[in-house]
């Protein structure tokens, strides 16, 4: 049967894709918002062998209703193990942790996140939260994948403040020196599917339902028509959906 | 033994002073708004205050104006929004910050832990750094050659927490969401834990696996159900997130803000009073709800 993927909100839509996204992995840090919906999501379908890790030390959690804060009481509850910050950040930066999920208030061509200001650092416009462990994720997780809604307001050719680093040609050479992770590979938005190459963001593949334009309407970036086919959802995934009612 | 059981009022009074560094505890659990308010209601000016992510509270101490600097890893609602006061204060230059991210602010705190001066991590040296932290250092392994930022310790002159149980000589018992609480508590000089409830001795020595921070670091000891409200205490009660959705609304106003002050901070004069706002309604739910004491499994 055909889904018309219209039916489901954008950020259901994200989590759809990003569930995908997620098969063979077995451990995965999560901040809470779609990140969380996503990885819960490929838990319950896809991917039961997922280990779902926030940042307040809670592993193996599973939050079915939702969650303000990483460290809220549906992280806790049902989580097999609670530890510290500190031992989940050592994880991260051992490389311990499989693969993690970002969003941000604005991303750009190489894939930099802003969750710091909009406008100049000292003069802004809106000064937002700060990195939280986003930083830390993006310099150190060695697979990661950045969710974003489609709202061409948030995608820019440089972001204002690059809290979370990005990729490309020039950042992964001082990556690679450093000896950090490679930095983001994979932006899915709520239409598209996009993967990251020395020269930024290439679209990949496109959500069946919508069309080319729809996909890369108002990005900055120039973008060829897509180089694969449409974005195949395992139906277990969509199956699953109805667990999580936030 | 000493017995360090305190009030508030004595607590806050006789242990921190005005410019002092207070590490406040807390990961969205635990959070000790009660104690933490007592620094609003008595007034105790130029502190800095710090932690790694950091919810309301921070955003009702900074609009108290007692704040001089704040030094964070993340400050905001969680998923609600931003703190509009601290958003306010930045603006308005009023406040300093050095702002860092939630890892490096953990690290902070566990070489200050440690007794070291600084611990080497791969974080930090790439991507936009604010001028606050753009003199932070960078350290080449002996061993590797492999290069590193140097994060300096931080050790606050005191800590102010809040977790599930103590005895009145101050050994601390908590459980659940730690995030950087107890890496914090023992990086500062001094430490004052409230409590839900004040446990005996004997009791503590049942499990003494769940005392995380030992009586001879514990300047004193308050009990104050409720404290956390309206984060929340696995196993006494849920968090009230209508609360903090309420806050977003209420703190883009500065008048509202100031009644909003007055009624749960100035006027709040004991914790029964704290209590009486939260209203038995409400408490009833908490208690019902996730991590609350009636809804064991």
């Amino acid at each position: 049967m055909k889904i018309d993927y219209r039916e489901y909100s954008p950020n259901q839509r994200i989590a759809i894709i990003a569930a995908s996204e997620l098969v063979g992995y077995k451990s995965c840090f999560v901040g809470i918002g779609i990140p969380s919906d996503a990885a819960c999501l490929a838990k319950l379908s896809v991917e039961p062998e997922l280990n779902l890790i926030y940042e307040s030390g809670a592993i193996g959690a599973l939050p079915l209703s939702k969650s303000y804060s990483t460290g809220s009481p549906s992280i806790a509850h049902g989580a097999d193990m609670i530890t510290d910050s500190l031992s989940v950040f050592s994880d991260l930066q051992a490389g311990r942790i499989d693969v993690g999920l970002l969003s941000a208030a604005q991303i750009d061509k190489f894939g930099n996140l802003n969750s710091t200001v909009i406008g100049d650092y000292d003069d802004p416009k809106i000064r937002m939260v700060g990195s939280g462990g986003a930083h830390d994720i993006a310099c150190l997780i060695p697979n990661l994948i950045i969710l974003m809604p489609h709202d061409p307001r948030r995608f820019v050719d440089t972001v204002d403040f690059a809290t979370s680093p990005g990729s490309g040609s020039d950042i992964k050479k001082i990556r690679d020196q450093l000896n950090l992770a490679e930095g983001p590979s994979i932006l899915i938005t709520d239409k598209a599917k996009f993967i990251m190459s020395d020269e930024g963001w290439l679209l990949h593949s496109i959500l069946d339902s919508f069309t080319f334009a729809e996909a890369t309407e108002g990005l900055p970036w120039s973008l060829k028509p897509t180089i694969s086919g449409p974005i195949e959802i395992d139906p277990t995934i969509i199956s699953a959906l109805a667990q999580i009612n936030y | 033994m000493i017995d360090k059981t305190s009030t508030v009022q004595d607590a806050i009074k006789n242990n921190v002073n005005a410019g002092d560094n207070i590490f406040i505890g807390g990961f969205g659990h635990l959070i000790p708004f009660y104690l933490s308010h007592e620094l609003i209601r008595q007034k105790i000016l130029d502190i800095t205050i710090c932690r790694s992510g950091a919810d309301i509270l921070f955003d009702q101490l900074i609009a108290s104006e007692i704040v001089k600097k704040v030094i964070f890893g993340y400050v905001g609602n969680p998923t609600v929004g931003l703190s509009h006061s601290f958003s306010r204060a930045y603006k308005k230059k009023s406040i300093e910050i050095e702002e860092w991210t939630n890892q490096s602010i953990i690290m902070r705190l566990h070489a200050a832990r440690m007794g070291v001066s600084f611990i080497p991590s791969k974080i930090l040296q790439i991507g936009d750094k604010p001028s606050n932290i753009g003199h932070l250092k960078q350290v080449t392994c002996p061993y590797t050659d492999h290069k590193f930022s140097a994060i300096p310790a931080l050790k606050p002159d005191i800590a102010l927490i809040h977790a599930q149980c103590a005895d009145k000589y101050g050994n601390i018992q908590m459980w659940g969401i730690d995030g950087d609480t107890i890496e914090g508590a023992l990086a500062s000089d001094k430490i004052i834990v409230s409590v839900e409830k004040i446990i005996s001795n004997s009791k503590i020595k049942e499990a003494p696996e769940k005392t995380v921070i030992p009586s001879h670091r514990v300047s004193n000891i308050i009990e104050l159900p409720w404290g956390a409200y309206p984060s929340y205490v696995s196993g006494f009660y849920s968090r009230d997130d209508d609360h903090y959705i309420e806050y977003d609304t209420t703190s883009r106003d500065e008048d509202k803000l100031s009644s909003y002050l007055k009624n749960w901070v100035h006027d709040a004069r004991n914790i029964q009073e704290y209590k009486n706002l939260i209203g038995s309604t409400k408490i009833k739910e908490l208690e019902e709800g996730l991590c609350g004491v009636k809804n064991e499994d």
